[in-house]
Order: structure tokens, then sequence, then C-alpha cells
């Protein structure tokens, strides 16, 4: 009887632990809300799935700020630095813990999500800016928080230096020049290579096959003119463009520091640039906040990567992802408040602008940044001197899977300019057929 | 069994069909949505119910129930964790499943253009050859390693305890490590100045090495705990009737452990068919080799191509067929290998 009586005690011991774990889950999200329930909102707290981990304590400290004020509680998750952000998303949506709001980095993200997001198109962010992310139908549905720009950036006062104007950097002949002039006064200027470019394929791929040859694809095109895009996309190619990029990322490679070209990290490319042993890096402006890991900022600014004969002066700059609302998230309205308040208040252009050192894609957002490369994006995006992004709509692992490995051969001289273009064409063909 | 009071069954049968009423209306609550925050509780409650009523059910077959019963949360977990999942996967491998929703289903159009695909069928070749390599790399190294740490070595507790080192640092710090080691440091001593890493041939030559110096003492731990077992009297005895060192080495002292031989060559090779963090922070694929009209990654084995696929392309239901593809290749060459081992063990 006694053996019994401790069984039936363990037993229920059991069932009453695990009932307590199963509803104690469902409350624990709102806990820290110190008594914010009683102003407004529904009391729970919106969840951000961040994917861009450098503005994660300038977020943090907003989202605090915006409790204080309307009572609403945030909470930021960020991610990033090599993590696979969406297939973290995912295992959130298997486990029904959606976030209420979740990156997504263009086309081939968003085909996931279609039917999860929310509809954002009467939000005020919509009408304030051209960067936002539609579906197909024209609905917005992604909330752009920055702009970026890439292409090859150059330190000034090196470049004053050696008497080469910027403003010549707009052509093929333009580059050649100035990389001759440059490789001749490396003594002077105390550099190891003039440009610091990298191109291996595993751990690289993203810069060489995003960012370089995201030039080839939208480069001196008007930012809705998707031609060469849809060429691509249908594994097609305009021969005496890509030949042209050829030569002129030949021409790149030959002026590069060959150790980084095949075999450097970022962090080789970043330390070699930063620490002023070479002119030029293919980086965009989100390297501003790395100065202060060296040795401080210095004169810099972006140019194109003009591989044409003609002259192409903007640079590619867009939002380089969105987040999205999902739709059956329990409190939409105050998720849309909130992006309003981020996107059009004074306070939440500071926080994106000062505090996070990003351009605004809004409209009404009249602060300048004041790091030299974000400062140098605005620039061109005030001369309206821009294009699209459209390599970010690629499919999907394109950069990685087919052309990261074609650049590094090419990179490494086991093709020539003949062997890139074929070989450009036949991968291409393959890949998009799949 | 005797009498059987008719209050004992109606309270069990009671119990079982309140215990199913309950588990039921749970579940049904769950799969409509419902947000109810009982319904996990009425699940155990009616699930335990359930199980009173029928452990105290009076019938002829009460042992066989208390054997399931007792049998059920490992069946449970195990069916949970490992038979679940394994059938969602091979359903999903059949679907055109992103890892969100399934649009339609596929059949085996995912298993045949995998193996259409150039690149699987080189990082299969690749892998294979790895496999084959480094299996016997490692168990000639830790085999060779395990001789010497049971000889009469002035410090041989310091050289196990430091062949076994490198085993516990994990495979992702140690492939950037490496990384560094073959990108900067030995540059500067050899190849003049180019890395290792940026060669098709020498890149898989770096990974065989980094993989035999992380699991060589692995090994080494478990022939020299092999070697330990070999009895003193026959080595003795043999040396009474003249046999040198090779001769006890082979007739004596191999054949005596072959079951070792069997759990080490086993567990290489499942290891190295199975390598992904060291060739995901080493090399992750790269560099790039040419082979006729095509380019493939040189050292992009099966783990990280399933990984790729289905990361990198965001093709989750391929990566799920190979992964599959994976799992049968590994179970039969496991298998096959085990019972042709067995065969050649010698009984003690």
């Amino acid at each position: 009887m006694k053996k019994k009586l401790v069984s039936l005690l363990l037993a229920s011991a059991m069932v009453a632990s695990l009932a307590a774990c199963g509803s104690s889950g469902g409350n624990t999200s709102g806990g820290d809300n110190k008594g914010g329930d009683s102003k407004s909102g529904s009391g729970e707290a919106i969840r951000i799935i961040n994917g861009k981990i450098e503005i994660d304590k300038q977020l943090k400290a907003f989202a605090k700020a915006y409790e204080e004020e309307t009572g609403q509680a945030v909470t930021i998750e960020s991610m990033g630095g090599g993590v696979d952000i969406q297939g973290q998303i995912k295992g959130y949506y298997q486990a029904g813990n959606m976030p209420d709001l979740f990156v997504i980095g263009g086309d081939g993200d968003f085909a996931n999500w279609k039917d999860q997001v929310a509809d954002l198109s009467d939000c005020a962010f919509a009408k304030d800016t051209d960067m936002a992310y539609t579906d197909d139908s024209g609905k917005v549905v992604g909330f752009p928080y920055a702009v970026e720009g890439h292409g090859i950036t150059y330190n000034k006062e090196m470049l004053d230096k050696a008497g080469i104007d910027p403003a010549t950097l707009i052509n093929y002949e333009g580059f050649k020049a100035a990389f001759e002039k440059l490789d001749g006064m490396k003594e002077e200027l105390g550099i190891d290579a003039v440009c610091s470019v990298a191109a291996e394929s595993g751990q690289m791929y993203w810069s060489s096959g995003n960012h370089v040859f995201g030039y080839y694809t939208s480069g001196g095109q008007a930012r809705d003119d998707k031609s060469i895009f849809d060429q691509i996309s249908k594994g097609e190619f305009d021969d005496a463009r890509l030949a042209q990029f050829g030569k002129f990322f030949e021409l790149l490679c030959k002026y590069s520091d060959q150790k980084i070209l095949i075999s450097g990290t970022y962090d080789d490319q970043m330390a070699q640039w930063m620490n002023k042993k070479s002119v030029f890096i293919t980086q965009g402006n989100w390297i501003d906040v790395s100065f202060k890991d060296y040795n401080g900022e210095f004169d810099s600014g972006i140019a194109p990567l003009a591989f044409t004969e003609e002259d192409m002066t903007g640079i590619l700059a867009d939002s380089p992802s969105w987040w999205c609302a999902y739709k059956d998230g329990k409190n939409l309205d105050a998720v849309k408040k909130f992006l309003d308040y981020l996107a059009t208040s004074e306070e939440g252009q500071k926080c994106l602008v000062e505090e996070c050192g990003m351009v605004s894609p809004y409209k009404s957002c009249k602060l300048s940044p004041s790091t030299p490369l974000a400062k140098s994006v605005s620039q061109y995006i005030a001369d309206d001197n821009t294009y699209a992004w459209d390599w970010s709509n690629l499919k999907e692992g394109y950069a990685q899977r087919c052309i990261g490995g074609i650049l590094e051969s090419y990179a490494k001289g086991d093709l020539d300019n003949a062997g890139f273009v074929k070989m450009m064409k036949s991968q291409t063909k393959a890949y998009m057929n799949q | 069994m005797g009498k059987v009071s008719p209050a004992k069954k109606t309270f069990s049968l009671a119990a079982i069909a309140a215990g199913l009423v309950l588990s039921v209306i749970a579940l049904v609550m769950d799969f409509t949505g419902s947000t109810n925050s009982m319904r996990g509780t009425m699940l155990i409650a009616g699930v335990v119910i359930l199980l009173v009523g029928l452990y105290e059910l009076p019938t002829e077959k009460h042992r066989m129930i208390i054997n399931i019963i007792f049998l059920l949360p490992l069946v449970f977990s195990f069916a949970v964790t490992v038979l679940l999942p394994f059938a969602a996967g091979i359903f999903y491998s059949m679907t055109d499943w992103n890892g969100v929703s399934l649009t339609k289903f596929v059949g085996l159009s995912n298993y045949i253009n995998m193996f259409k695909s150039g690149e699987y069928l080189y990082s299969f070749v690749v892998t294979f050859l790895f496999t084959v390599i480094n299996m016997i790399l490692v168990n000639l190294v830790a085999f060779a390693l395990a001789l010497l740490c049971t000889s009469k070595l002035k410090g041989r507790d310091f050289f196990r305890a430091a062949f076994f080192l490198p085993n516990l640092i994990g495979g992702i710090v140690l492939g950037y490590v490496w990384q560094f080691v073959f990108n900067k440091v030995l540059p500067e001593f050899i190849m003049d100045g180019a890395s290792m890493l940026s060669d098709p041939n020498l890149a898989f030559v770096a990974i065989l090495i980094v993989s035999c110096w992380q699991y060589a003492g692995y090994i080494m731990m478990i022939y020299i705990t092999g070697l330990q077992t070999v009895p003193k009297e026959v080595i003795e005895a043999s040396s009474v009737d003249g046999a040198n060192a090779w001769v006890t080495l082979t007739k004596i002292r191999i054949p005596m452990i072959m079951n070792t031989f069997t759990v080490c060559i086993f567990l290489t090779l499942v290891n190295s068919f199975k390598q992904f963090d060291l060739n995901f922070a080493l090399t992750a694929g790269a560099p790039a080799r040419i082979m006729g009209d095509n380019i493939y990654q040189a050292t992009e084995f099966l783990a990280l191509n399933i990984y790729n696929t289905a990361i990198g392309r965001n093709q989750y239901a391929a990566g799920q067929a190979k992964a599959v593809v994976f799992f049968v290749i590994l179970a039969v060459v496991s298998l096959t290998q085990v019972t042709i081992s067995k065969k050649k063990e010698v009984e003690l």
C-alpha cells in the first residue's frame, strides 16, 4: 500500500510539473513589461529578427526608449556573422514561434514567405520611400531601414597624393591609368598593392560573385531597366559587355595583392586597406563601422566599378534587406505603429542615421550621416546617380554555387578572357535551367 | 486469475474511455489551432488516466500490458526523436518543400536530378576518395602511435595525453586555426608564398592532414586499450619460442585485437564519410577545379554539398533527398564492413 502511495505521488508530481511547464511557456514573452500593459498595445512584446548584427545595440536602445514612450515593449533578436538567418526563421516557423518582424534579403527569400507576410501599404512609411519591398501585385510588404552602396572604395588621401581625381574613375581607361600610376608609386605611398580584392570561392564568393559581378548585372542601367537581369535569369549574356567585364576584372586582379586575391579572408582584405597598405578595396559603406577597429577614420569615398569603355558614373545602392511583418502575428497594429515611428519620427531617423551610421531610405529624413562612406553614398543618392541591386534577386545560390568558382579560377589565371566568357555562359545556362 | 471484481473492471474501462476522450479532445484542439493553454495538461492527464485504466484492467494479458506500459517511455521518445523525423525526412525528399511550405508532391524527381548533376557526382567521388584515404591514414598513424605509447618509452603518459588533445578541440575552431596555418604560416617557408588551400589537390591534402591530426589520437586510445588486453603470458611464451618483435606483432598481437580493428575502422570510416565541420571551416569547398567545360568546388564533400544545397540554394527538398541517399550509403557501407570484420575476429 505504501509503495502504491509513493508511486501515485510521484506520478502526480510529474503530471503537475509537466502542466506547469506547458502553461508558463505562453506568458514569458511579455515578462519584463514593467506595468506597461495599461498604456496601450496588446501588452505582448513585438519581436524582431534583425539581420544586421552591427546595429544590435543601437536598436535595443531605441526599443527601450520606445517602450518608455509608448508602453509597447519591443524585443530585438539579432543574427549575423555567418548565421543562416533564413534557416533560423524557418525553424521558428516550424516551431510555431514566428517573430512579428523578420528580415528578408530579396526575391529569393521572399518566395518562401509570400503567403505569410502582412500588407503594409497603408503605413505612413510606405509613402515616404521608393525602396520598400513590393510583392508581385504592388503591395508594400517589406520595410526598408537602410540604403547601402558598394563599388570600389578608395583612400582619398592617397589619390590626392598621387594627383588622381576620383572623378576620372568612371571608365576602364580611367582605372587603368590610375592603377598604373599608383603601381609606380608603391614605395612613395607605402603600399603593398594597389587593390585589395578577394576572389576565393569558399568564403569570399559574396564579395566577388555578388558585389563585383553585381556591376555587370545593373551597372550603368536605369533603376527600372531589368534587361540584363532578365537575360542572366534566362542564362544568357551580352558577349561584348561580359568580355569588357572580364577585361576589367583581369585588370583588378593584376593590381591586387595576389595572396589576398586567391586565399584571403574578409579580415585580410580589410586589414590591408584599413592599415593603408592598399588604395582600393571592393567593399561598400558597411565597412564604415570597422574604421574604429583599426586606425580610425580617414578621408575615403566610393567609386563605381566602371568596367565599361563608356562612362559609368553611379554606384549600386539599394536597401540590402527588408523587414516583413508576419500576417498571423498577434499585434500587427502595434507593429505598424512601431515601423512608422522608426521611419518617420525624428527619434527613429536619428537612430537609423546617427546611431547606426546608415543612410536613410526615407525622403522626409533630412539628417546626414557622419561617416565617410555613408556620406559618399548619400551624395550619389542626392545626385540621383545610383543603380539598383539587381544581383540580390538573381537565382538563389548563383554567386556561391556558380560564378564564385569561375571568378576564382579567372583570378588565379586558370582561365583567360575567352575561357572566362565561355565558362560563364555554359555554367550560368546550366544553373538557371536547373 | 480467480475472481474478477466487477467494480474494478468498470473502473478500469471507465478510466480507459475517459483517458481516450481527454487525449483525443486535446489533440483535436491542437490540430485545429486552438490556443487554449489547458490542452497540454489535458493530453498528459488523458494519457496517464488511460494508462492507469489499462494497468488496472483485470485480464489474462495483464503481464503483457505491463511490459508495454513500462517500455512506452523509451519507445515513445525513440519514435519522436528518431522514427518520426526519419519518416518526415523521406516524405519531404519527395516534395518541393522549401523549409516553410510545400506545394506539390514530385515523386522521385529530386533523386533523379541529383544523379544527373555533375557537382553532386563530383562531390560523391571526392568524398569516397577522402573516406578511403583518411581511413587508412588515420588507422596507420593511430596504430603506430599506440605501439609507441605502449612501449617502454619514457614519458609515454604525457605523449598519450598530448596525442589525444587535438580531438578535444572542436572541428570548426580547428578549421579556422589550420586555415591560418596554411594561409599565413606555411607559405612563409614552402611553395613560394602560395597557400596550399588555393590549389585543388593540395587543399584536399590539407584536409587529410588536419583530419588525421585531429582524429588519430582518439583512435590511438582505443588501440592502446586493445593492446593492453593481450595477455602477457602469451607474449612471454612466444618470446621463449624465439619470436622476434615483428612476428609477435603480426602473429599474436594484431590477430588478438582484431575486434579493436573492427571498432576503429568502423569509427574512422563513418566519421570520414560524414566529415563536415572541418570541411566547412577550413576550405568551405574552395578552391574551384576546372574539369573540361565544367567547374566544381574541389573540396566540397557530401555533407557540405547537402548543406549548401539546402541552405545556399534554398532547395530544402533536394537537400533532403541527398541526405536520404547519404544515410543509405552510410548504412550499407557500415553494415557490410562490420559483417566482414566480425568474421575475421579471433575468439579469445
